[in-house]
């Protein structure tokens, strides 16, 4: 799995490209517990292009999310695939992150 | 014409996940089913797979995982094999779905979306092996189409 991250006013973006399971998880979670620990409160996590979640990547979102509401931060995710979001749903997960049709629309919550 | 049975063993550690998801788009896609199905029975399969290794073995061993998929009937059916500690992921209690993220648990999500994308999911212990059939009914709106020239 590829992960661009950008800087967008402030706002810490990762695009995600690929597919995010146990064996890809790790590295994911080491990179936005990074941006967290540099003191990022803002992050918007682009599905565009990710073609797989497993509950490994679930866990990372959840983490990440916990992480930065303790930090008074906020976690937008934007742009999934509907068998992505499908996944979020089973999972009860879309009650308690905010999950967005669009990058602008994300942006636009900060 | 397209097989309609597939086997393959897959060892027991994370990385085999692309052989999984190699074998069934391979397998998938020869026989039609659309890629929404294709990524549903992958996810199922891993979370089951990921389990089986994370969990089922208690030595250092490299283990081997049997797994076999076929068509039949508008159904697939999977079939898992592993000869790890008994383990049986049908009694596994559904996480609480209602809860707040402060509650939220991870624990026997894999389990759980692995049940949800499949129509039945039986476990049996025979032999000293872990044996998982998983059925999926795909609709008949996903038939193989044979491609006409001319």
């Amino acid at each position: 799995m590829e992960i661009i991250e950008e800087n967008q006013s402030g706002i810490n973006i990762f695009k995600l490209n690929g597919r995010l399971d146990s064996n890809t998880s790790q590295g994911f979670e080491k990179k936005i517990f990074q941006a967290i620990d540099d003191g990022s409160k803002s992050m918007i996590i682009d599905f565009k292009d990710l073609e797989y979640i497993s509950s490994a990547g679930l866990r990372v979102i959840l983490k990440a999310t916990k992480a930065l509401k303790r930090e008074e931060g906020k976690m937008m995710l934007c742009d999934m695939q509907d068998y992505v979001k499908e996944v979020f749903e089973i999972a009860g997960f879309d009650s308690f992150l905010r999950i967005v049709g669009t990058m602008d629309d994300a942006i636009q919550s900060f | 014409m397209a097989k309609n049975k597939v086997s393959f063993k897959l060892k027991s550690k994370l990385s085999e996940l692309d052989t999984l998801c190699q074998h069934l788009e391979r397998f998938g896609q020869s026989i039609g089913l659309s890629p929404k199905c294709i990524f549903e029975a992958n996810l199922a399969l891993d979370e089951l797979f990921t389990n089986i290794i994370t969990y089922g073995f208690d030595d250092k061993k490299e283990h081997t995982i049997e797994v076999t998929i076929s068509h039949q009937n508008n159904k697939l059916i999977f079939n898992i094999e592993d000869d790890g500690i008994p383990f049986n992921p049908t009694k596994v209690d559904t996480p609480d779905l209602e809860c707040t993220i402060e509650e939220c648990k991870i624990g026997g999500l894999g389990i759980h979306l692995a049940k949800n994308l499949m129509d039945e999911v039986c476990y049996q212990r025979c032999k000293k092996k872990n044996i998982l059939t998983l059925k999926k009914n795909i609709k008949e709106a996903e038939p193989a189409k044979k491609r006409m020239k001319g």
